[in-house]
């Protein structure tokens, strides 16, 4: 476990380190918010044609609440805490591979739910969407981040020798 | 049959984490008071004097500096930055939660949430410091006297506190305190 948690440390802070970086910024997490901001917005008109997106801002042209999509809202850094923990826990590489690829699924999936009951829980109460944004959200989707790592763990192959080195 | 394990581990943490919520927010300004003074000391310890008093409104810190400005000629103000300690201290209820769905013993659980303390501290230390030494204008940041090396720590420092530690924080400690259950997952040969 020692080996995982030091792995895991530096491994999420070089990816974090990386993301903060201007070319990562512009090459991988602003044209994702904004893609993120537009697949939520696709989803809501689907219900609500009142409904715009423009860059990473969400707004209702009913009563023109907006919500603009930001680090920490994007799920970025839960998909980079996950990949982190797949890479670092051992495995093989087959199996990381298809863990981020499905735990981003999973992970990304609950994010949109999050973007879109934020935005209608702002326009309904603006307490209720600060208690949601600020703590609920957080801790939803790192339990989800959680859940996804500790079901991909039971899905690997037996392998006592790793099993043993977690421990 | 035995029941599954992470299924009723599942299920305990969404079931314990409304409650675990509930009861970090009633604590909250008993919980911000504790992380409002170590924070003070933290600062103390990086710039001395800076920080002149902490007063508490509910849950909201505010921090008294020597920090003077200017709003109109001849008129000075002490600027008091506001802090959330909500903000950093959530990580709490989320690892109570993880816990009690763990059914980990008690003194485990004590131990936890002292040492998601420094973090939380972490936090507030960092905002704080994000208000006076890199947000405002030059003539309080002047007067904060951060340098340029420390400007760029003070923003990669409150990123950590704001956007890592709250909830990854607690979910090692919970890892590190149910590694017979994490490697229980794992089918054996």
């Amino acid at each position: 476990m020692t080996r995982f948690a030091v792995q895991f440390v530096v491994i999420v802070c070089l990816l974090f380190a990386a993301e903060l970086t201007p070319p990562v910024q512009r090459a991988l997490v602003i044209p994702w918010t904004e893609g993120l901001a537009s697949l939520s917005a696709a989803l809501v008109t689907v219900f609500d044609a009142q409904v715009i997106a423009a860059g990473r801002v969400l707004q209702s042209t009913r009563n023109g609440f907006a919500v603009s999509i930001e680090a920490g809202c994007n799920g970025v850094e839960a998909a980079l805490i996950l990949i982190a923990a797949m890479l670092a826990f051992p495995a093989p590489w087959r199996h990381r591979l298809l863990g981020i690829a499905a735990g981003l699924i999973a992970v990304q999936s609950l994010n949109v739910v999050r973007v879109l009951s934020l935005f209608y829980l702002g326009q309904w109460n603006a307490r209720a969407f600060e208690w949601a944004h600020l703590y609920l959200w957080q801790v939803l989707i790192m339990l989800d981040v959680l859940i996804v790592w500790l079901i991909w763990i039971r899905l690997l192959p037996p392998d006592r020798v790793e099993a043993a080195d977690v421990a | 049959m035995s029941p599954d394990p992470l299924r009723g581990f599942i299920l305990r943490a969404l079931l314990w984490l409304p409650l675990c919520f509930a009861a970090w927010y009633g604590l909250a300004a008993i919980h911000a008071g504790v992380i409002g003074s170590l924070s003070r000391g933290a600062i103390d310890l990086f710039r001395p004097g800076l920080v002149t008093g902490l007063e508490q409104a509910g849950r909201e810190l505010v921090f008294v500096t020597r920090i003077l400005v200017h709003p109109a000629p001849g008129q000075s103000a002490l600027v008091l930055p506001e802090v959330n300690p909500l903000l950093y201290t959530y990580g709490l209820a989320f690892f109570a939660a993880l816990m009690l769905a763990a059914r980990a013993k008690l003194w485990k659980l004590a131990v936890g949430v002292l040492l998601l303390l420094p973090f939380q501290v972490w936090g507030v230390v960092f905002d704080f410091l994000l208000q006076v030494g890199i947000r405002p204008g030059p003539e309080i940041t002047n007067q904060a006297g951060l340098s340029a090396w420390q400007r760029e720590a003070v923003a990669l420092g409150y990123q950590l506190g704001n956007l890592v530690f709250p909830t990854v924080v607690p979910i090692l400690l919970w890892g590190g305190f149910n590694r017979d259950f994490i490697a229980g997952l794992r089918r054996r040969m």
